[in-house]
């Protein structure tokens, strides 16, 4: 997979720049090329390699100083490095390696032999990476450490779905919970916990258990609001030293099968777009709440939305309404709207929508953890 | 590191522009440390000039009203200022809008901040 690879070259001779470079485009790499090191501290500003390849001699700063600029900020010094040499001097290969450098490569060998160096080197880091991030997922399923459940629940007149895809594949701060009270009453739970990969992931546990026990106590005490219930979990989020500097979005909703009817408080959510079947119309329907931990009070309310039989709910996370066009990303809720609008209305609306190219885009090319979360009652 | 906010200031109000157009995870950490130290050294509210912001992630986000909540414990406030369309429906989407005052009119900003 070369050509999902960044590779950033360092060298002061244009010429060198111009054939590594030309050689490695070729093979599917893209390339960034700086003729000195601060020009390539510039780049590193806008782009993140995934290696970079540096001359050892250049003019001004050379290549262990610039190693070494690079090991002393936090943001560069993880990014993989290799050293480019043109002579066999094994004194300062030895340095260069001391310095963190994976390998160096020497300029005289044929490009083939160092493309395909520089290949396998981004290979062994991708499979050892992939590695580790399965260790850590199969010792979550180990702990029973879910933020996304393993499927959703059957209730008679009603169909749930959902679909997540985390970020780049790690787990990531959505997470979704089903829980089903007794015959009478569901919980939905939709949050995101603001921030990315295993950081959010760790923090979505809190967060969840947290609202599974708040759901609980409402229940026993006969509280069945989810406005209560948020109440609760926000009151608990805010005092709780721990968690309280992580903020995080979320989305009840309580299905109540005796009245036909959901209700639905929102934390800083998106809002939820309701279809209506008998009007054939679509419509968004907001919540006014704070995101959770916030502040002591975050502004509850309480929105009571009847089920007929065709209607439709959906709700998502921002991830759905993030989009990237020509290198530039933009959230818009009203572009995720149109995309799912035409699907709404039938009895396969979720198969469908999963299919459609918006969902296939979101697979390819997200930008953050995408959500979405359906409910309908059969028609 | 450099930096991610470029601090100036007008009526003796600090002005910190955002100096990168796609404000994500990988600033989140740096926004809150460069408001929390500007809020410190100015003794003022900060007004965060999203001017030449095309996109922020709910990290960056999630920085910011982290930074205001330190901003409340001192007395003070963070305001956003010049956020495009985008941003500012965002703002609007998950009631952010109820927590930070935006404005689109600086004199407006300074008006209110100033002391």
């Amino acid at each position: 997979m070369a050509h999902s690879y960044k590779i950033l070259l360092v060298d002061d001779n244009p010429l060198v720049l111009e054939m590594m470079g030309r050689a490695l485009v070729k093979e599917g790499f893209t390339c960034y090329k700086a003729t000195s090191a601060a020009e390539a501290i510039l780049l590193l500003k806008k782009e993140t390699p995934d290696i970079i390849l540096s001359d050892y001699e250049m003019p001004d700063v050379n290549g262990f100083e610039f190693r070494q600029q690079l090991i002393a900020d936090t943001e560069y010094k993880n990014i993989p490095f290799m050293f480019l040499t043109s002579k066999n001097n094994t004194e300062l290969m030895i340095e260069g390696m001391n310095m963190d450098a994976i390998d160096y490569i020497i300029k005289d060998v044929p490009l083939p032999v160092i493309v395909s160096k520089i290949s396998n080197v981004l290979g062994t880091i991708r499979e050892q990476h992939q590695r580790s991030i399965s260790e850590l997922s199969k010792a979550a399923v180990a702990l029973h450490l879910n933020s996304i459940p393993q499927q959703t629940p059957q209730i008679a007149g009603y169909d749930i779905n959902f679909w997540h895809k985390p970020f780049q594949d790690y787990p990531g701060g959505d997470f979704i919970d089903f829980i089903v009270i007794d015959e009478r009453f569901t919980i939905i739970v939709l949050g995101d916990v603001m921030g990315k990969k295993w950081g959010a992931w760790f923090f979505s546990f809190g967060f969840l258990s947290y609202i599974r026990a708040a759901v609980r106590l409402c229940i026993f005490d006969g509280d069945v609001s989810t406005k209560s219930i948020m109440q609760k979990i926000n009151r608990v989020i805010y005092e709780d030293p721990l968690v309280s500097e992580v903020l995080s979005t979320l989305s009840l909703l309580m299905l109540d099968l005796e009245q036909s009817t959901v209700s639905y408080t929102g934390a800083g959510d998106l809002p939820l777009l309701y279809y209506n079947k008998v009007h054939d119309e679509t419509r968004r329907v907001t919540s006014g709440g704070l995101l959770l931990g916030l502040r002591e009070d975050g502004d509850f309310d309480e929105n009571i939305i009847t089920l007929n039989p065709g209607d439709q709910l959906m709700l998502i996370t921002d991830g759905m309404t993030d989009t990237e066009e020509k290198g530039r990303k933009r959230s818009d809720y009203q572009l995720f709207e149109n995309a799912v609008v035409p699907y709404l209305g039938t009895p396969d609306t979720f198969t469908r929508f999963k299919e459609s190219d918006f969902i296939h885009e979101k697979t390819t090319a997200h930008v953050d953890d995408c959500s979405l979360i359906f409910l309908q009652k059969q028609a | 590191m450099s930096k991610l906010l470029e601090i100036t200031q007008e009526q003796n109000v600090p002005i910190a522009r955002i100096l990168v157009q796609e404000a994500n995870l990988s600033h989140a950490g740096q926004l809150k440390d460069e408001l929390i130290a500007a809020l410190d050294r100015y003794g003022n509210s900060v007004l965060v000039d999203f001017g030449g912001v095309n996109y922020v992630d709910s990290s960056f986000l999630g920085a910011l009203v982290s930074s205001l909540k330190y901003a409340v414990s001192k007395k003070l406030d963070i305001a956003v200022l010049n956020p495009n369309k985008d941003i500012s429906d965002l703002f609007a989407l998950i009631r952010l809008d109820k927590v930070f005052k935006i404005y689109l009119d600086k004199e407006e900003a300074l008006t209110k901040y100033r002391k």
